[in-house]
């Protein structure tokens, strides 16, 4: 142990002791209360309704993710172009290389139906035709889809 | 070349009678038989004036050279009498399981053909590595007779038989593979050859950790007391040729290995050891004798008589002088046929009354005569009347332990009175009093031959040791000269 | 950049590239299964791994060559890198049976395997604690997914991604942060000059950093090892992950972090006088001891083979890092001679495994092996060969590899992990007999349907015994081969 760590050491013993301190008073001279809605999650003062586990529709997820993806792939993109020339063609076949791969992604994601939002028509061919020849239960985008229903271009039932 | 047919013939004897077997039965036995057979007669062939060294016949072969191992094989005096005796109980092995191994016939005797193969390569191993390499191999395939045609607690008694072999081969692992760095550091270059590492000059200390790692594994297979406590469990579990070969063979090995390896590469360790050897045989040989008049399972019975007669071994070889050497290589001999012979009758009792209780085996001799007379002819065997080849080994470890410590070699000799006692109780348990009423066959005409070969050999080794000591008496002197015993 | 530099990237490049192909293979496909495009992925994946490995053993045996800062290529990582793609290959070859059997498609399963392998290709080349963070990741990241892979697995092998993932990303975190603690207190990221600037002696006033930062980044690698006691995860992913992942993560995953852990203790040993570099083979001691020990007494407990293998891998990567830390001339070739034995034989074991699994009803449990040398006997041999190589018995593999290793840690003076290595073999013997045994059962009557070995899964199980038995038997090649790319 050196010099240098005490101060961190007492930072941090501070830090503690006044956290636990601070609960360890609320927790002896604090009011109790065992009522009705004690336990209830509450907004402004006012107790919410329903299930706060709702579910959402997993292509916000995707789109949440494929975002993230190029967002940052573009960043890499700003990077090069600042020294592009001194990088020389190495640089410039190094980046085709890059952008292949982002496009090959982008093709298996788009393939794989990850841009489609809800149920497109041809989603819904697609899966019916898939129905068809394998006989399994046909799901899109993790709903059961049944043959019949109204298409919409608006996902959620 | 010799040498390694004969490892190989029984590995291929074993690798046809497999796949034999699954057409026909019989096919399988015949394989083995004849591969046996012919190695017997390789083997034979190989009779002849020792040459330099005690050596018949040598062979050598690079295996792994970067690290000095390498295919070493040789054949002395003491080899051919243990190869020789290896491949006659094997044989009759076979035999003796014509009619009691019923299910994977082939698997069978792959097994017992492999094991023969290891227990061959052991003998005639001269490389330190390529002894382990054997020695463990021999392990398997014997784990598997016990296991798969054993009686009724054979898995526990497999495993308990492989893990005190194995951890203990492990130690002996390390002994070698110290004793060849030790060489290594000595001489600059790695070699795992006996001829080279029995010259390694070698700190005491250490020479004495190495020396115990080699006794570890050799002490285990032999067995000495309190290493002892797989073999009852073994012996009486596996199936009449496994007890055979184990009671036999197997435990020849662990003496073989102390006068091969263990005592001339350590010899100054071995002398600072050897009475407390002296002491665990001379321990073993009344502990074996005592617990065996105790059991009422007749295999254990007859294996706790193991754990007493190599009890002289043990001391024999400590004694290290040319009578008690040649007594202890007689006891193997004798042991061999002489147990192996009784764990045939316990089989072939088990095999017609399904019993192996002494409690319930009772007034055999007038229903089944031939078995009795048998049955009195080993049990008197094993307990040393002269005349019969135990008898003269006893004496003669007896003899050549005297000389040097003779308070254990004294404490041994009462052992003699208690193999009396418990020879003679487990004769009159299971033959005399009032007849059994139940029918039971004698033993057929290859049971008798199985039980007469090795009954002629008892007697031939009783009343006319000199040419067995006359193979053995040139290996003998050169292991005495190479660790400085009395000779 | 010279010539040949190209060449010697070009396993790397093969292997990435066939990911890239499988993956537009799969993007062909669409969301279906469909058998054509499966097909595609599997020959893609066998031929792009193979021919990885043919340019590998081409380029192999060159002079040592920096490629970048990160990358070296040299003897260390013509081996690794060969056994990392010929683990691969057998991994995929044995797969395939296993995952055409899904009725789900499973071209992503490819893809992520031949990622994962780039991953660790890369891993066996760096030499730099960046390469090693690249690595890594790539490798870890297609883990996740591997695990998860085959959906009709159920909860298992969720439950076994969600722990994998949880724990790799905290073990990938230390690593980070101690790769960051490093580079503040020396200044530099690669290995030699990093090792070169500790032996000279720490900075004043920054050896808390830098041990810090040295524990953390042992942390990260010997999560990747499953060295106790950062191998929780190990049962759990063993037993949960399909059967072919799971032989990827013992066999492929292991061989590109030892590759880097050889390094690194090379150059430690390098440098240091005894006094100095002591405190990282304490520690790598300590950890090798407690990985020999715990993992061999857990293994006792286990009824399932897959994580029995899981806590045989745990001591058995313990058994490596004893002959790695015995150094000199003999300690890094047994690491490596151990570890090719050790990966043909897991290979062996995880392939009869795979084969007699199916995805909802995986032959797990060492009931499913009762009596399988009756049903079965050929399979059953090649498993009994892989448990027997295991414990080290002779005629397999992994008896000359315990020899050698044996003899590399007496030779390196480590009598004190010579001694808990035999008491672990010694333990190890005991549940390794219990899966022979329970093969050896009288037969059940038939209950499980006997599923196909397939043609690929047959060269693949037929080459792994042969290789299995012929470094049994006749080692001398290998130990040559060894001798000339290690060196000395």
């Amino acid at each position: 142990m050196t010099g240098a760590a005490w101060p961190l050491l007492v930072h941090l013993a501070v830090a503690i002791g006044l956290a636990a301190g601070m609960m360890a008073v609320s927790h002896l001279l604090g009011e109790r209360h065992r009522e009705r809605a004690t336990g209830e999650p509450y907004e402004s003062g006012i107790v919410g309704t329903g299930e706060l586990r709702g579910r959402l529709s997993i292509n916000f997820y995707v789109v949440g993710l494929l975002f993230v993806i190029f967002d940052l792939e573009a960043a890499f993109l700003f990077a090069w172009a600042i020294v592009a020339v001194e990088a020389g063609w190495a640089g410039y076949a190094g980046m085709l290389v890059f952008l292949v791969l982002l496009g090959v992604g982008l093709v298996y994601e788009w393939r794989q139906g990850a841009l489609d939002w809800g149920r497109t028509r041809r989603a819904i061919e697609r899966a019916l035709a898939a129905r068809e020849s394998s006989r399994r239960p046909v799901t899109l985008a993790g709903v059961p889809f049944e043959r019949g229903t109204p298409v919409g271009t608006k996902g959620r039932r | 070349m010799k040498l390694v047919a004969l490892v190989l013939v029984p590995l291929l004897g074993g690798l046809l009678a497999w796949p034999l077997g699954r057409r026909r039965t019989e096919w399988a036995r015949i394989a083995a038989v004849l591969a046996l057979g012919v190695d017997l007669a390789l083997a034979l062939s190989l009779l002849g004036p020792a040459g330099p060294g005690g050596w018949l016949a040598t062979f050598e072969l690079p295996w792994i050279p970067s690290l000095g191992i390498g295919l070493r094989l040789g054949l002395d005096g003491l080899s051919l009498v243990l190869v020789l005796l290896t491949l006659l109980v094997g044989l009759l092995a076979v035999f003796a399981s014509w009619s009691e191994i019923r299910e994977r016939v082939g698997f069978f005797h792959f097994n017992l053909c492999w094991v023969l193969a290891g227990i061959l390569g052991v003998f005639l191993a001269l490389d330190l590595v390529l002894f382990y390499f054997l020695w463990e191999l021999m392990l398997v395939p014997m784990v598997f007779l016990i296991a798969l045609w054993g009686h009724e607690r054979k898995t526990y008694a497999a495993i308990k038989f492989f893990l005190y072999t194995q951890a203990s081969g492990l130690l002996m692992l390390l002994a070698i593979l110290g004793l060849g760095l030790a060489h290594q550091r000595a001489a600059g270059s790695w070699s795992f050859a006996y001829g080279d590492l029995l010259g390694v000059s070698l700190e005491p200390t250490l020479a004495l950790w190495l020396m115990l790692g080699f006794f570890a594994a050799f002490a285990v297979k032999l067995p000495v007391v309190v290493l002892h406590t797989w073999l009852p469990d073994a012996h009486s579990q596996a199936p009449t040729a496994g007890s055979m070969v184990l009671a036999a063979l197997l435990l020849k090995t662990g003496a073989y290995g102390l006068l091969r390896f263990a005592i001339p590469l350590f010899p100054d360790a071995s002398v600072r050891f050897a009475p407390v050897a002296m002491v665990l045989g001379a321990i073993g040989v009344i502990y074996g004798a005592v617990l065996a008049f105790a059991q009422t399972d007749l295999k254990r019975l007859v294996a706790y008589t193991s754990v007493s007669h190599l009890g002289f071994v043990l001391l024999g070889i400590y004694a290290w002088t040319s009578f008690s050497l040649t007594g202890t290589v007689l006891q193997m001999v004798a042991h061999g046929l002489s147990t192996g012979a009784l764990f045939v009758l316990a089989g072939a009792l088990y095999e017609r009354t399904h019993t192996r209780d002494l409690e319930r085996l009772r007034g055999l001799a007038p229903v089944v005569p031939r078995m009795g007379a048998a049955a009195l002819f080993f049990a008197l065997a094993s307990l040393g009347l002269p005349g019969l080849g135990n008898f003269v080994a006893e004496f003669l470890v007896l003899v050549g332990a005297w000389e040097v410590r003779p308070i254990p070699t004294t404490i041994a000799a009462l052992g003699l009175v208690a193999a009396t006692l418990y020879s003679l109780r487990f004769f009159q348990r299971a033959f005399h009093g009032p007849a059994a009423e139940a029918e039971l066959a004698d033993l057929r005409p290859r049971e008798l031959t199985v039980l007469g070969a090795m009954g002629v050999a008892l007697l031939w080794l009783g009343l006319a040791p000199q040419p067995l000591f006359e193979v053995v008496a040139p290996a003998l002197d050169v292991l005495l000269r190479t660790a400085g015993g009395t000779p | 950049m010279s010539g040949e530099t190209p060449m010697v990237l070009l396993p790397l490049g093969i292997t990435a590239a066939s990911a890239l192909a499988v993956m537009l293979a799969a993007a062909v496909r669409g969301p279906t299964p469909r058998a054509a495009t499966g097909r595609a992925a599997e020959a893609l994946s066998v031929l792009g791994l193979a021919a990885a490995l043919g340019s590998q053993l081409a380029v192999a045996g060159a002079a040592p060559r920096r490629v970048t800062p990160l990358f070296v290529f040299d003897g260390v990582s013509s081996i690794l890198g060969a056994v990392v793609l010929a683990s691969a290959l057998a991994v995929v070859l044995l797969a395939s049976a296993y995952l055409r059997r899904l009725d789900e498609p499973w071209e992503e399963i490819y893809a992520l395997l031949l990622l994962g392998t780039a991953g660790a290709l890369a891993l066996t080349s760096s030499d730099h604690l960046v390469g090693l963070v690249l690595g890594l990741e790539t490798l870890s990241v297609s883990l996740y997914g591997l695990v998860a892979s085959v959906r009709t697995r159920g909860d298992e092998a969720l439950e076994a991604a969600m722990k994998y993932l949880v724990l790799a990303g905290a073990a990938s975190a230390f690593l980070l942060f101690g790769v960051a603690l490093l580079y503040a207190s020396v200044g530099t990221l690669e290995l030699p000059a990093l090792t070169a600037e500790l032996s000279a002696g720490t900075p004043a006033g920054s050896e808390l950093v830098t041990v810090a930062g040295l524990a953390f980044v042992l942390v990260g690698i010997g999560f990747k090892l499953a060295l106790v006691p950062f191998h929780l995860w190990t049962p759990d992913v063993y037993q949960g992950a399909p059967a072919p992942i799971t032989a990827f993560v013992a066999t492929v995953s292991k061989g590109g972090v030892v590759a880097f852990l050889l390094r690194l203790v090379a150059a430690a040993g390098a440098v240091a006088r005894p006094e100095d570099g002591e405190g990282l083979f304490v520690v790598l001691a300590l950890l090798a001891g407690a990985s020999i020990l715990v993992g061999n007494l857990l293994a006792l407990l286990q009824r399932d083979v897959k994580r029995l293998l899981a806590y045989s891998s745990i001591a058995h990567l313990g058994y490596l890092l004893v002959a790695l830390l015995a150094g000199g001339e003999l300690g890094p070739r047994a690491a490596v001679f151990y570890l090719i034995a050790y990966a043909v034989t897991i290979l062996l074991a995880f392939g009869v495994v795979t084969i007699l699994s199916r995805a909802e009803q995986e032959a797990g449990d060492l009931d499913a092996y009762r009596g399988l040398f009756w049903r079965r006997p050929i399979l059953a041999s090649a498993m009994a060969a892989a448990v027997f190589s295991l414990a080290g018995i002779p005629l397999t593999a992994g008896f000359v590899a315990k020899l050698y290793l044996l003899l590399a840690a007496l030779d390196g003076s480590r009598f004190g992990l010579v001694g808990i290595l035999v008491v672990g073999s010694v333990l190890g013997l005991y549940y390794y007999l219990r899966v022979v045994v329970a093969m050896l059962a009288t037969p059940e009557p038939e209950t499980a349907a006997s599923e196909p070995v397939g043609a690929s899964g047959g060269v693949a199980l037929a080459g792994l015994g042969a290789v299995l038995i012929w470094i049994g038997v006749a080692p001398s090649a290998w130990l040559r081969i060894l001798g000339i790319w290690l060196g000395g």
